[in-house]
């Protein structure tokens, strides 16, 4: 898989049986939706999860591709207050986090429901988020 | 088993030759249609001559160009050891000479074929969704299905039809479509030359062109069915198990992917038609008869046992038909071969999570990626076409070579 923002070939992260793709360049992390899934358990609290970012396409970042189908993302609001902006397949293939934002969502302790996944990736980047 | 494969030889040579006849005549016609005089005899060679050379290639180079056109990997057997110890164990039940060589074509609809030109120098491929989706038993059935093409001597006399079909196929297509881009500029500046003699036999070829790829697909079907009825009967008896193939055949024909690689000469050699969406819409016409559904309903009811002659009962209870689909000869196999019981339930559950798991990392592994177990336990998996010759372990720091 190519990574959707500088194009180079990702490397994939294996923790704990779940899978991340990772680009060692821009420092990009693609969440999967399946790997989702593989965490929170079943497909209904993925589904929940996604649907509960609110998707904000006035933004006016950059829009990304999904690495998976190659569509257009939309940028999403993830956190209560002072949210930060992620981006999200339309057709719900995964997440994704540009460089800097996974640690501003740990730092905000943000994505409150879904601490497994925070725990998971504050884990494997242990030495990045430093 | 040697007279089976004889009379089943006799009866296919002939629709064979059949299907040689519509190369012949598409070339005469397509030929005549550009010119006239002397034109056909020329189109004739040249068909035959496409043919011949398609066919040259695939004797010389064995199994290499279908394997290599449908991006088959070929795997050794710690990449994927269930699957490389099921074809073993169904060489040792076929008493073939060698072992076939094993590939895996890396994507997710599920199918297989068995290609090569003799028992010696086989080779059987399974696609990567094929693992993730069959159990043991389901593999078997499929794998022992492709063994029997190799043991009945299929796949080479399947491999001449196979290209006499994707000949006529091409040579049809590629004709309509000079046609099609030429027709504007021809009818205009042209139109004082030829006549009427050479339009009819343009229209004569527009026809053919059209009808022979779909007459050539049914003649190849009613080669192959036989064929496919007869590997199925002889899977059963090399497997002693019916129901792993018939839940094998449900489940691929279920699937609605389609093959990327699969192109119009390679679809026909897979257990079932990988061209299901946009594929040519001959395969709907042969669809409508349903040889896959008709095949799980004889092996579903297969009542006497593991041998022949109790699949020609179930094959004439389903199908309703008084004819012999298993050759006189091989009924005289009455040879009790009771059927084995199912893998556990249990086997069956840890089967399809541990190869779930495991495709992910096949597929990998067949597409060359590097993997790298850091000691913190953080398992990097680096693609053949990355950019750095080292990386960093974002967990611990570590840097890892990326071994060239
Ligand atoms: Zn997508
Ligand atoms: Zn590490």
């Amino acid at each position: 898989m190519r990574c959707p923002v500088c194009k180079n070939p990702m490397v994939i992260l294996e923790l704990q049986q779940i899978e991340i793709d990772y680009c060692t360049f821009c420092q990009g992390i693609w969440l999967d939706a399946g790997e989702l899934e593989a965490l929170l358990g079943d497909t209904q609290q993925v589904q929940d999860l996604l649907t509960s970012f609110k998707i904000d396409d006035a933004i006016r970042e950059k829009r990304i591709k999904c690495p998976i189908c190659n569509k257009k993302m939309h940028k999403i609001q993830a956190g209560q207050h002072n949210p930060i902006i992620i981006d999200k397949c339309r057709i719900d293939h995964g997440l994704w986090f540009d460089s800097g934002e996974l640690q501003q969502i740990i730092e905000m302790g943000s994505l409150h429901k879904e601490n497994e996944i925070l725990i998971l990736l504050k884990d494997i980047f242990t030495n990045k988020l430093k | 088993m040697w007279e089976l494969i004889r009379a089943n030889r006799r009866k296919s040579l002939v629709l064979f030759f059949i299907m040689g006849m519509f190369l012949v005549l598409l070339g005469y016609l397509i030929g005549q249609a550009f010119k006239p005089q002397g034109g056909g005899i020329t189109g004739v060679v040249i068909a035959i001559f496409v043919w011949f050379i398609l066919n040259m290639i695939s004797m010389f180079s064995g199994s290499k160009i279908m394997l290599t056109v449908s991006n088959a990997k070929e795997i050794t057997p710690d990449v994927h050891p269930r699957l490389y110890n099921i074809v073993e164990e169904m060489r040792m039940a076929a008493n073939l000479p060698k072992t076939p060589k094993v590939y895996i074509i890396n994507t997710e609809a599920p199918n297989a074929f068995a290609t090569g030109r003799t028992p010696d120098d086989a080779a059987i491929a399974v696609t990567a969704g094929l693992l993730a989706k069959l159990n043991r038993d389901e593999l078997q059935g499929v794998v022992a299905h492709e063994t029997s093409h190799i043991l009945n001597r299929d796949i080479r006399f399947m491999t001449y039809a196979g290209i006499m079909l994707g000949t006529i196929v091409l040579i049809s297509e590629l004709y309509l479509r000079t046609l099609f881009f030429s027709s504007s500029a021809r009818y205009r500046s042209d139109s004082k030359g030829g006549g009427q003699g050479q339009l009819i036999m343009m229209v004569l070829a527009i026809v053919m062109a059209i009808l022979a790829p779909i007459a050539a697909q049914l003649l190849y079907f009613a080669i192959s069915r036989k064929r496919e009825y007869l590997a199925d009967a002889s899977a059963v008896r090399l497997t002693r198990y019916p129901e792993g193939l018939a839940a094998a055949l449900e489940k691929i024909s279920g699937s609605t992917q389609d093959i990327e690689t699969a192109n119009k000469v390679t679809a026909p050699m897979y257990i079932v038609n990988p061209l299901k969406k946009k594929g040519m819409k001959i395969a709907d016409l042969t669809s409508t008869h349903p040889p896959i559904s008709e095949r799980i309903r004889i092996l579903r009811s297969m009542a006497g046992g593991a041998n022949f002659t109790s699949y020609q009962q179930a094959w004439s209870t389903v199908t309703g038909s008084p004819s012999h689909i298993i050759p006189r000869s091989g009924l005289a196999d009455n040879e009790s071969l009771g059927f084995r019981p199912p893998a556990s339930g249990e086997d069956i559950e840890a089967d399809m999570k541990q190869s779930r798991r495991d495709l992910g990392n096949l597929m990998m592994a067949v597409n060359q990626y590097t993997f790298i177990d850091c000691p913190c336990g953080v398992k990097l998996k680096v693609p053949p076409d990355y950019k750095s010759l080292q990386v960093e372990c974002p967990r611990c720091g570590r840097i890892h070579k990326v071994s060239d």
